[in-house]
This record gives structure tokens, sequence and C-alpha cells, in this order.
């Protein structure tokens, strides 16, 4: 039980009729202990002012990383997995195989995004939780993988003719021949004869029924080896307590499920048993060789997906049919699949720089093409379709640049953008920037659609009040990267003006010009002028801060934790500054599985 | 343990599944404790659980009218008996609280409770665990809710489900609590260990298909001669080799393991739970297909069937035993509104035309109707002893997210149906705001509705769980006697005396019998 018994007793608490109230606060910084989860000090940005973010990593190596005990597999990890063994065991037969366990699969809780700063930027991996779900639908679904692989002609595919025909004599030596073939699979490593002995005793004495082979069949993939990564380390890595190197099969665990999401596959299981993969070699071949597999195109762009992915988009159809959506959208009718489309076009857009066109992260913040690979998308960019092969289309609005001016960082599913949410995107989940709760009440009284104001208007007069509460942060720190794109409307089309409509009828009242100018702030010190979103990019990139905050962005989908600016300050060091020396994203995303961080696991509070 | 019923009454659910209905004789007279003749000896609890709220004090309460005042910490509060007004066949407490006259009869507005007057005494903005006292899940709208984030704390459904006072016996028990929402809301929290209560607290799942629910709590019966013994036990040995085994692992690889060991050993326990509840038919709908369509969420009639679909397993459960506790996170908005309901009608509801309230208290009018109404209504028709219904055994809990304000959490609405099995006194309109002490004046955009200081939410967290039976000594903050962590929110001290949480450990007043 938490007691958590503090009474504090504060003035200038914001009651709504006070909305931004003129309780001053002096200036825009964060309570300690909120932000990215760094430990403090000066290397990360938790109670650090806006702004004011260390991108700098400094690199300790007397500093041992901590370890995420004993880390889940994600369900999509875990659903590969149980595919993956279907094919090597049904091959032909694994989809309608895998198909017949919806039902208990279906069971099996959806993993959440989370993060530092919780959905923004956060990724599936982070979710740690183990609910009683998870323990029951994986029940459920070993019991029904037993009975699929041991209904009828299926056994003896799986385990031999020895353990469908009708000489019981043989059948313990056959059950035991597969507990090692079939468990070395679903262990993902060697099974020791202490393992054979456990898993086929389930099975009772022979001769053996189906139900038997099924019950060793569910037992083993109940196993803790199935579900978490279970790493026991190998060798202790010198001047570094607690800190040992990994096995060989742990090691092929962690490639294969950082860059397939699925089981390690014949060749790296095979290398860990040579032993091939304990040498630099050998590993470094393994790391090329998964990294060229289309599985690991699939995992890279979802990482970027799930990074770059706004949650603060409605449905961009939901609106229809009321005056002042259908006067907003003004004859182009979004479909129930555009948001989704829109962010398909930010993994695409990575795809093609890791992938096709190898390039540097820049790349990101610079690109002019369109990966819009549908017809829907494509309208709102006024270009054809990307067939995903060859060269993307070349968007036809000069001051389309880059990320900042994809339609998936400024579609809103209403008439309105967005700045604030905007800004705070930037600042959160692209510069990794802490900013401060808003002050109680804050947000009670969203920016409204008004016929009269432009909506940077209107979130100037809510938020910029010079010497409340609000104007400590947004003026500085969030509005004007919001500003920077008010050139797209919140489908993300190009505008020179805003178009006023009666926020009841839809009416067009005024048309005015947008605003995109401001003074950025990317970081405090720099205070010079942006005139729009192409500027802000620039100031992002010199800043070194997006570089800073993709390096731990990746290092928390590989490690499925947040990092801590100390202790992984080697690696993330190492990231940023490939980052920041313009080598191929490739190479950068690579780099992480030949660190030491990688192969190594911390075993602080070893107990006998 | 096998339970066979004898017939007495039958319910027919809405999704087509009849169920058998137990005769438990007993003619002795009305106790004011739990677990006395003809009370149940166990009570049942449900928690509901809507979002938004901003509903003013003349909608979601009882007008004034003659009734008892007392002090109380320092402060005159009052209790009057709930009236019921009849018009045009619409039966009313307030324009929220009413009904069909023949669902929302005088006889149910007696054991109906309306609690006006319990705050979360800081600025929590956006939530989901305030309902039941997890008050560190918020969405952090402003410091106050961001600081109480690191204080996560079991919810009072989970302090029922784990605890040895409410489930003496759970040998015929094969949910201990059943978590129903769609999407993922949080509504319930727990220790990742729950029975040792430690590790970390963690969101309790939750299920959106009522057939699943369904196949849960009623397990078909099987020939023992055919019946396959599980394997769990095998299962449960192989993470035993691991945790105690001598290979490398730290300590926090190790909780992870015994957190997994604690939910096999759940697992293990409702495997070896046999239960037969009569002629139990398999439900012929499912609340999961409701969700399949797009227009779902603007569509109050497809709502209303999700929700009343649940209501059916959840009766069926508290008639057949298999479970005990039932927690509803419900976001659906109860109305045909397609635009942004979150800031069209809810950030609105204060502007004095109305005309957002008038929405936002109609959709919460629809859900108390559909709703609770419908789940008090179908407990109350099923009579367990002689003058007592399954309502009268059970607790009805609803609660909204704000009080009259979005995003303020002073005056939190509670409704209540049912007396925990005879420990509460019903049909009261509770106030226990201290009208001397104005929180809010109103003022911003023309708004005109006044809150005032009521008394600690968590006092009345913890008077629930004394009502189930769950004894302090398992869950009192010991500095304060409440549930959970005590906060009070910057600036928000002057409007609260000392003396108003001298006595958080104590049951309100009027509650009990």
């Amino acid at each position: 039980m938490t007691h958590g018994v503090t009474r504090v007793d504060l003035t200038g608490w914001a009651r709504l009729s006070v909305l931004c109230s003129t309780a001053a606060i002096a200036a825009c910084v964060g309570r300690i202990g909120d932000g990215s989860g760094d430990t403090g000090g000066s290397s990360g940005p938790g109670g650090d002012p806006p702004g004011t973010t260390t991108s700098a990593f400094t690199c300790d190596g007397s500093l041992t990383p901590d370890a995420l005990p004993l880390r889940r597999l994600s369900k999509l990890q875990y659903e590969n997995t149980l595919r993956d063994l279907l094919v090597h065991t049904v091959g032909d037969e694994a989809d309608a195989v895998f198909s017949s366990l919806a039902g208990p699969l279906g069971k099996m809780p959806d993993d959440e995004r989370e993060g530092p700063a919780g959905e923004l930027g956060g990724f599936t991996r982070l979710d740690q939780t183990v609910h009683q779900d998870h323990v029951d639908a994986m029940y459920e679904v070993a019991a029904a993988f037993g009975a699929a692989l041991t209904d009828g002609a299926r056994l003896s595919a799986v385990a031999g003719d020895c353990a469908a025909d009708a000489d019981g004599g043989n059948d313990q030596a056959c059950l035991e021949s597969f507990v090692r073939d079939f468990g070395r699979r679903v262990l993902r490593g060697p099974v020791s004869d202490e393992d054979v002995a456990f898993y086929a005793e389930v099975a009772g004495a022979p001769p053996l029924e189906p139900a038997d082979w099924a019950d060793v069949i569910a037992l083993l993939l109940n196993a803790p080896r199935v579900l978490y990564f279970v790493e026991h380390g190998a060798t202790e890595v010198t001047g570094h307590a607690g800190l040992f190197a990994l096995d060989p099969f742990e090691m092929a665990a962690r490639l294969s499920y950082h860059f397939w999401q699925t089981t390690p596959d014949d060749e790296l299981l095979a290398a860990a048993e040579s032993g091939e993969l304990a040498t630099e070699d050998g590993y470094q071949a393994q790391v090329d060789r998964l990294f060229a597999d289309p599985r690991t195109r699939q995992a890279v762009e979802g990482f970027f997906a799930e990074w770059l992915q706004r949650k603060d988009i409605d449905e961009l159809d939901s609106r229809l049919g009321t005056p002042v959506y259908d006067a907003f959208v003004d004859g182009y009718l979004p479909g129930p699949d555009l948001r989704e489309h829109m962010y398909a076009e930010l993994g695409a857009m990575a795809g093609y720089y890791v992938f096709d066109e190898p390039a540097a992260f820049d790349a990101l913040y610079e690109s002019d093409r369109s990966f819009a690979t549908t017809a829907d998308l494509a309208e709102l960019y006024g270009v054809e379709p990307w067939d995903g092969a060859g060269e993307p289309p070349q968007f036809p609005d000069a001051e389309r640049v880059g990320l900042l001016t994809r339609a998936a960082m400024l579609a809103t599913g209403s008439a309105n953008t967005r700045p604030i949410m905007k800004g705070v995107f930037i600042r959160k989940a692209l510069l990794c920037d802490h900013i401060p709760p808003p002050p109680n009440n804050a947000a009670a009284s969203p920016p409204a659609l008004s016929g009269t104001y432009t909506t940077r208007e209107v979130v100037e007069q809510l938020t910029e009040n010079e010497g409340t509460a609000c104007a400590a942060c947004h003026p500085t720190f969030i509005n004007p990267l919001g500003f920077a794109t008010e050139s797209f409307d919140a489908l993300g089309r190009w505008r020179a003006t805003q178009r006023l409509l009666d926020p009841e009828t839809g009416e067009l009242l005024d048309e005015r010009p947008v605003d995109t100018t401001s003074v950025p702030r990317i970081v405090p010190e720099d205070d010079r002028p942006s005139t729009g979103a192409a500027d802000v990019s620039r100031f992002m990139l010199e800043s070194e801060k997006p570089q800073a905050c993709f390096a731990r962005h990746w290092f928390r989908f590989t490690f499925g934790r947040a990092e801590d600016g100390k202790k992984d300050g080697c690696l993330l060091g190492d990231l940023h500054a490939q980052a920041l020396e313009g080598k191929p994203l490739a190479e950068v995303l690579r780099a992480v599985a030949v660190s030491p961080a990688f192969r190594e696991r911390n075993f602080e509070e070893v107990q006998p | 343990m096998k339970r066979l019923l004898s017939r007495r009454n039958v319910l027919r659910g809405a999704a087509g599944f009849a169920l058998g209905l137990p005769f438990l004789p007993s003619l002795q007279p009305k106790s004011a404790r739990a677990g006395d003749p003809p009370f149940a000896k166990n009570p049942r609890f449900v928690a509901l659980a809507t979002h938004h709220g901003g509903i003013w004090g003349a909608n979601m309460f009882p007008g004034d009218g003659a009734g008892d005042s007392m002090s109380y910490v320092g402060r005159t509060i009052r209790r009057r008996d709930l009236e019921l007004s009849l018009a045009g066949g619409k039966a009313s407490v307030c324009p929220v609280i009413s009904g069909s006259a023949d669902k929302l009869t005088a006889a149910l507005v007696k054991k109906l409770n309306v609690i006006r007057g319990l705050d979360h005494p800081f600025y929590i903005g956006h939530h989901t665990g305030g309902h039941l006292g997890n008050l560190a899940r918020n969405d952090a709208n402003g410091s106050d809710g961001a600081y109480m984030q690191a204080f996560p704390t079991p919810t009072i459904d989970q302090v029922m489900a784990w605890s040895g006072s409410f489930y003496p016996d759970l040998s015929g028990v094969l949910k201990r609590s059943m978590i129903i929402e769609h999407g993922h809301n949080h509504i319930s929290w727990n220790w990742s260990s729950p029975d040792s209560k430690t590790g970390t607290i963690e969101e309790v799942g939750g299920i959106d298909s009522s057939l699943a629910l369904f196949n849960e709590i009623f397990v078909p019966e099987e020939d023992p001669q055919e019946k396959r013994p599980p394997i769990v036990d095998r299962v449960l040995e192989d993470y035993k080799r691991l945790r105690n085994g001598d290979r490398r692992l730290s300590g926090a690889d190790k909780q992870r393991l015994d957190d997994h060991l604690e939910r096999l050993d759940e697992l293990e326990r409702r495997l070896k739970v046999s239960v037969s509840c009569g002629d139990v038919q398999v439900p012929t709908q499912d609340s999961a297909q409701e969700l399949g369509s797009s227009s779902y969420g603007i569509d109050p009639a497809a709502q209303r069937r999700f929700w009343q679909l649940m209501n059916d397993v959840i009766v069926a459960a508290f008639t057949c035993g298999t479970s005990r506790i039932a927690t509803l996170n419900c976001g659906d908005i109860f109305d045909t509104f397609d635009g942004d309901w979150h800031q069209g009608i809810a950030h609105q509801c204060h502007r004095p035309d109305g005309a957002a309230q008038v929405t936002m208290s109609a959709a919460h009018q629809m859900f108390f109707e559909e709703v609770f109404l419908d789940l008090a209504s179908k407990l109350d028709a099923i009579e367990e002893a002689d003058g007592v219904t399954l309502l009268d055994n059970t607790l009805v809990h609803w609660t909204q997210e704000s009080g009259a304000y979005t995003h303020d959490s002073i005056s939190q609405p509670v409704i209540t149906a049912g007396s925990a099995a005879g420990v509460l006194r019903t049909g009261s309109y509770l106030d226990y705001r201290n009208l001397q002490k104005v929180v809010n004046g109103g003022g911003y955009e023309g708004a005109e509705e006044i809150t005032h200081a009521g008394l600690p939410y968590s006092q009345w967290l913890g008077n629930v769980l004394t009502a189930m039976g769950v004894p302090a000594s398992e869950w009192a903050n010991p500095e304060t006697g409440g549930y959970g962590p005590h906060y009070i929110g910057e600036g928000m001290g002057q409007h609260y005396e000392d003396a108003t949480f001298s006595k958080m450990g104590e049951m309100l007043p009027w509650l009990e019998v």
C-alpha cells in the first residue's frame, strides 16, 4: 500500500474562473522525476526546462546499464513465434492451423504503446505487463496448438511415424527424440536431459495416445522460455560486477526478435550451437544476414510508424455530414482508412531511406517526396500514388518538405488544425523535450473554431496573455512549433489562406492569410526567426536534438525499456554520433545490435 | 464443488438464455449485518463508471426539501428520503435519475442512495482511476494529477477480489472479478502478484464480449470419466524449476516469475472449480457483435444492447455464485452526436445557455435508465430469500468521472442501489457538502454552477470496503483511516478544515442501518 500522505497547500490553483491565471509562473520548468525516465542529473530531460534536454550523451564506461527483468515477448512476437513453429512442423498447413487458434489467441491482451511520454512516441514493446489473461490465453493456445498438431495424420508428420504406429514399445524413445528436437525450436536453445525427462513425463507411460502427445506439446508451449526472454548470461564482464555476456542462444533470440519479431531460424540456431555466433566475425555475419532479410524491413518500418504515430487524430470521416466539416473538406471525401494510410506513409518513407535509397537521418526532415501509395492520400498531396518500387513522386508544393509536413503530422479529424498538439508532439516525440503538465484546469476550454479569427489567433488569445501561467510555456516552447505548419489545413492540404467558417452552419465568412512565422526556440538560446516548416526542420537538425531523440527511441524499441541518460550513455552517444555524422540510417539501425549493450545483461541483485 | 439448484424463479435475459434460480428458504427477520439471515452471507459488488460527467446539481441531484441535518466534522450536512414524482408514465427523482415508471418504482427508489459532496480534494482532470481508488491513473491534465501519478494503488474491486474476507470460499468461484469494458480504459488495478500484494501496480484487463464472459463463468458440465486432467500443475512446476533452479537470475527476474506463478495458481484454482447452475443455455447474442458496427459510437440503441447483454451475464454469475464482483467501465456517450463529444459537449457543459448541459444530462439519464436501472431491476427480480432480493444482497455503485464541471472532481456523484446484504441504509439523498465553503463560484464564460467542498471520496471508498465485509486492516491508510493516498491539491487547503479529514476511518453519517 502506498500511503503517500502528502499535503500541499500552495496558492495559484487555477480555477475555471481564472483560466491561465495571472498567478504567473516565472519559468517553464517541470517537476523532478517527470520526463523521459532518465535518472536525473545533467544527462537527461527529467525536470529540465523545455528546450534544454541534453542531447550530448556522455559515455562513462564504469557504469553498468540496467536490464529489463524477464522481458516478455510482445503479442506480435508471440503470434509470429507460433506461426513459425507451425511452418516448421506442419508446413503448408501452417496458415490453416494458425487460423484455428484465433479463438484462444484473441484472448491474449493487446499491447499498449508505452514510453516516458506515454503514447507520444511510445512503443508496444515497452508494455511489459502480464495480466491473468496472458496466462489464461497462453494455456488455452497451447492446448489448442497441441490438439491441432496431433490431430489425425498430423501426428506422424510432426513427431514421426513412430508416434502413430501400432508399436507402443517405441513410443518412449520416439517421444524423447521429439522433445529434444521440437523443444529446441520451441525453447530457442538446447534441451537438457533433465528437460527431456520433465516434458516427456506429462505424457505418462506408453503406449501413448494422441492426447498424450498433445499434452507434451502444450506443456512445451507453456514453458517460461516461450513467453519470456529467459537469460542467464555466460561470462562476467571484467570490471562490471553483475554484468554478464549473453550465451550464443540468448544472443540469437535477441537478434531474431529484434530484427524479425520472431523466433530464430535454423541457421541462427545452428550458428549459436556451433559457437560461430560467439565469434565477432560470426556474429557480424548473422547481423548482416538478418538485416538483409525482408522481415527486418517490416520491423524497421513498424518502428518508425509507431514512433511517429500521433494518437490524437480522430477518424477523418467521422464528422462527414456535419455542416462545418462538409464545408471544410470542400468536395474531398475522406474514407474510413485515410488516417491509416497517413500512418502507413511514415513507415514507407523510412523504409525507402533505410533500404531502397540508403540515406542519412536528415533525409527524413528534408525529403520532398510523397510515399502515399493510395489514391486518397495522394490526392491530398496533389500527386499520383507511389507504386512502392520506383522513384517516389515529388510534392508540387515547395513548402512541403520533410517529416513535419506529412499529412499524418497535420491532420486532426476536425475542421480545425491543432497548433498546440502539433507543438507538443514535436517537443516530446521528435525532440524528446520534457514539458511540464499544464496548469490545473488549463485544458478546460480548448481552442474552438472561430468565424472571426484564424486558428493561430485563437490559440494566441487563449494561451499567450502575458503574465499568465499558460504564457510561461506556450509562446516560447509549444505554439511556435505548431504555427510553423499552419500553411497546411486539418487534412494536410497546403493552403495560403485559412477559410473562416461559421462554427454552426459552415458558411464561409472570411478568408485570411495564414501566418507561419515564429521563433521556434529549438534550444532556448536560439532566437532565430523562422518563416515556416522548412526553417523549423533546419533549425531542428542543426540543434542535433532530433538525432539524439531518434537514438533514444531506437534504444527503447530495441531494449523494451526507457533509457537512462547516464548508464546507457555509451550506446546512446554512439548512435547519436553516427546519425550526426550522416551515416546511412541502415548502418545506424544495425549498429545497435553489435554494441556491447545488446550482447550483455545486468544481473544486479543476483540471488543464489 | 457441485452446486445443484432447485428452481424458484427464472431469469430470462435479453441474450435469450434462461437460468434456473435458487430457492433459499429463510423466514427470519431482517438484520443489520451482512451474513445474518435473511441476507446472504456474501454480498456482491458492481461498479459502473462513466466518463465525463459535468452535470449541474439541479439535473444530477434531488431538489431542496425537508429532511434531517446534523453537524459533522465542522459542517452541517443533510439527509432526506428520496422522493419519486410521476408524470406521463415517467418516474423521476431528478432529471438524470428518471425512467419508465414501471421500472423506476417507489419500491426500487427505496433501495437507492444518491450521494452528493464526495470530493477528490485536488485537480485530477481526466481519469479512470478516481472511480475506485487508483488516483495515479489520470491523464496529467494538471500538475496535481501529474503529481499523483507517482502513487499507484489497487482499486477497491481488486481489494475485494483478493480478500479472504470477501471470498472466504473460492471453491465455486470462476472469476474473482468481471472487468467489462471495450477499449483499454484502465478502470481496475492491482498488484502484479495480487495474492502476496507484491510487485508493481498493473491494470487488470477487461472483456468486451458478453458471450466470452458467459463462457468464463459457466463451464459446461463434463463427464468426469472423459475429462482429461489439466496440465497446469506441470506448467507450475516448470516455472518453479526456473524460479528455484541454480541458474543465474536477478531478483527482479524472480519477482516476475513469482507474479507469473501466482497467475498460474489462480488458473489452477479455477480449473478445479465445477459448478452447475441448472438449465443454463448459452446466450444467442454477443455484445462484441455490436462493436463491429461503424456507427456503434453514435448509436444509443446499440450501446444499450451492449451493456444490457453484459447485465444479463452479471446477474447470472451472481445468481450462480461463480463471481461476486463486476466492474463496468463505460465510455459510450448514449447520444447520436456525431461531432467531438469531448470538446463539443463535455467542455461546453458549463455554458449558461444550457444547450450542451441538456445533451449531457440526457445522455446520463439514458445511461441511468438503460444500464443502471436495467441492472438493478434484474437483480431485484430475483428473490434469494423471502423479502430479500439479489439486489438487496448487492451494492451497485455508479460514479462519474467529473463533478459539476468537466475535469473537476468536486462532488463526484455517487448513485447506489442495494444494501450490500443489509449493511447500508438506503432510500436517502445524502448531501455532505459544506455550504459555507465555495470552491467554484462560477463566472468562467458565464458559468453559473456553484460548487462546495465535500467530504473525502476516499472515506466513501473505505465505507464500501467495510460494507462488503473487508476489514480495514486489509486496506486502510494508517495515517488517515481512509482508502489510498491522501492528497490536498495546490490551493485547495483553504476549502477544507482539518476536521474534514478527521473521521476518514468511520462510516459516513446516515449510511449504516
